[in-house]
């Protein structure tokens, strides 16, 4: 009677050992996918600043007068003009 | 993250900041945005090597080496080395794996538009305690509503930075700022910008403004003053570049001014637009002569004419028909000696001195628009009251306060009724008129009928007005039967001409013809 009493004892020590040892192990992996989490969110968020700053760039009147320079758009060009019309006439 | 309680290590809390609202113009096309930003921080006690350190920092941020030093206290266990890091500068840092030194995450300001409302806006300083605090224009104004209210969380951790689960555990979400949708066109406020600087260079005036409002609503479509400052570097500039002239500057507005007179002696039919007046020379009031800005004189006149040739004998004439109470009165009506309230930090009221201060060379002198001061936002405001059908109505560059799920739309607030709807419609033609025989011939755009009117001030030096220097003005709007727009044009003491007439009226025409063009309006004439 005495053993069965130790055995169960023992049995539920193991139990609660390696339950134990699981919630830990479970705890501990749990929270470094928060840690994860955590930081993913925190990247993120600085992307997403990120791309709203590039996207408000690309838009900005500031960028497309930069572009226009660039393509030759803002130069106006001399007006050519066709002095000798007697050449379409022939 | 910090400490909070000695009696648990564990125990971490740390205060979430809120992000601060942005500002977009009436299209939701970004001016304000938040940015990814470091602050560098050297913990001293970890450092091997001061004179490596101090050589890459400045190397790599492109800073004095001497200026780093100064602030390198290497008794201290934290010192902040700079702030407003780019994402890119701290990355060159990492790479130099340094020993002792570490990054705050933090968030500063970005321009998409750099400076092109730099008034309108303001700039974000730090208060006492090194919070961010907004001053002037926008920021200044909004200030609490695009700070947001901060969060916290309180948390245990381990040794190695993880949440232990059974500890505890509490966060408290911060609240972002609110975004604010302004009336602001940014692309009617790049036109006034540009047309604005042109305009300075090429009449070599010292200062300059442009607002265009929607005369039925006083949405601010543009305010621009020059000179304006960085809002990057804002701590660079003089204290006197922050302020925005168009809200905060009294001056004497001149001939401007004498539409809202006429406006006034046609409401209580003191006049009428036919009526003739004999324009015969100086007219004296007490020991002062009033003449005309060429001293000609053209007989029988009519109201229009005297608004066309811009007569400050006619006005004196008109003032005199319409009578000192009616004057004062209406001067009170139109607003002046009291804020517009409108929605940017810094606003001034101007004087009105009171009643019995009066004498009756400034009850003549006020007719022509000398002898009171005024903002050009109170111009503009008192002046859209006249075209806009009677109404005195707030201007405004807020149209929308957007938080998270809830947009507060700010309408349009009427103060009160100036004129009715028929002297409005008198007055509008009386301005068409006024352009189209003005004694100047401007470069106008064909086809559309535009009213206004030239102003040229002279400006008081130690009580007595110095004839080389005006402040030139003109205020017109477009379409006359309809107005789209209402744009006020000031110059600040123009070198190449002293009048209204030759610097601000043609500066006014070039935009009124980038505003036509840009806002698809058809040709009425």
């Amino acid at each position: 009677m005495k053993n069965l009493f130790l055995r169960t004892t023992g049995l539920i020590m193991a139990g609660l050992v390696v339950a134990n040892l699981f919630v830990f192990i479970s705890g501990i992996v749990l929270s470094d996918e928060i840690n994860n989490f955590e930081q993913k969110t925190e990247n993120l968020h600085k992307i997403n600043l990120t791309l709203e700053k590039e996207a408000a760039k690309l838009s900005s009147i500031n960028f497309a007068q930069a572009q226009a320079k660039e393509f030759g758009f803002t130069n106006s060009t001399a007006p050519q003009y066709i002095d000798q019309l007697k050449y379409a006439y022939r | 993250m910090t400490s909070s309680k000695e009696s648990n290590p564990y125990l971490k809390t740390n205060k979430l900041y809120p992000v601060r609202g942005r500002i977009y113009d009436r299209k939701n096309q970004a001016l304000v945005l938040n940015q990814n930003s470091y602050q560098l921080y050297v913990e001293p006690k970890k450092v091997d090597n001061k004179d490596y350190l101090l050589e890459s920092i400045s190397k790599s941020l492109e800073v004095d080496e001497a200026s780093i030093s100064a602030k390198l206290d290497m008794s201290k266990y934290w010192v902040a080395i700079a702030g407003g890091l780019t994402q890119e500068q701290k990355d060159k840092l990492d790479k130099l794996n340094l020993k002792g030194i570490g990054f705050d995450y933090q968030t500063k300001r970005f321009y998409p538009e750099a400076s092109l409302s730099a008034h309108i806006i303001g700039f974000l300083g730090k208060d006492d305690q090194g919070e961010d605090v907004g001053h002037l224009g926008l920021e200044g104004f909004y200030d609490q509503d695009l700070r947001g209210l901060p969060g916290f969380v309180e948390t245990e951790r381990d040794i190695l930075g993880r949440p232990i689960l059974i500890g505890v555990q509490q966060r408290v979400e911060p609240d972002d700022g609110r975004d604010l949708i302004l009336t602001i066109d940014k692309t009617v406020q790049e036109i006034s910008k540009k047309r604005l600087l042109e305009g300075m260079e090429k009449y070599q005036a010292k200062k300059g403004c442009v607002i265009t409002a929607d005369p039925k609503t006083m949405e601010i479509l543009a305010l621009v003053c020059l000179p304006d400052y960085d809002l990057e570097k804002y701590y660079l500039f003089n204290e006197n570049f922050y302020s925005d002239l168009a809200i905060s500057d009294l001056y004497e507005p001149g001939s401007v001014f004498k539409p809202l007179i006429v406006a006034a002696a046609l409401e209580e039919k003191k006049i009428k637009p036919n009526d003739t007046y004999n324009e015969t020379g100086q007219v004296s009031v007490g020991e002062y002569n009033i003449k005309t800005w060429n001293d000609k004189y053209e007989g029988k006149i009519s109201m229009t004419r005297i608004l066309e040739k811009s007569s400050n004998v006619g006005m004196v004439y008109i003032g005199e028909k319409l009578g000192n109470n009616n004057i004062f009165n209406y001067l009170e009506k139109y607003g002046f000696g009291q804020n517009t309230n409108i929605d940017l930090e810094g606003e001034a009221s101007g004087y009105l001195k009171p009643a019995n201060s009066w004498y009756p060379i400034d009850y003549a002198t006020v007719t022509f628009g000398q002898g009171i001061a005024v903002t050009p936002i109170q111009m503009i405001r008192a002046f859209a009251s006249i075209i806009n059908g009677g109404y005195l109505i707030k201007p405004h560059i807020v149209k929308k306060i957007v938080s998270e799920g809830k947009v507060t739309e700010i309408k349009p607030k009427i103060e009160r009724r100036v004129v009715s709807q028929m002297t409005s419609d008198i007055i509008r033609k009386m301005l068409v008129s006024t352009v189209e025989n003005a004694e100047a011939k401007w470069d106008r755009p064909k086809g559309f009928a535009i009213g206004g009117k030239t102003g040229t001030a002279q400006v008081p030096i130690k009580g007595v007005y110095d004839a080389s220097k005006t402040i030139a003005s003109f205020i017109g709007f477009a379409p006359a039967n309809n107005p789209k727009f209402l744009t006020f044009v000031v110059l600040y003491e123009p070198k190449t001409s002293i009048w209204g007439s030759e610097t601000a009226a043609p500066l006014f025409f070039k935009i009124a013809n980038d505003l036509i063009v840009y806002y698809n309006i058809s040709p009425s004439q």
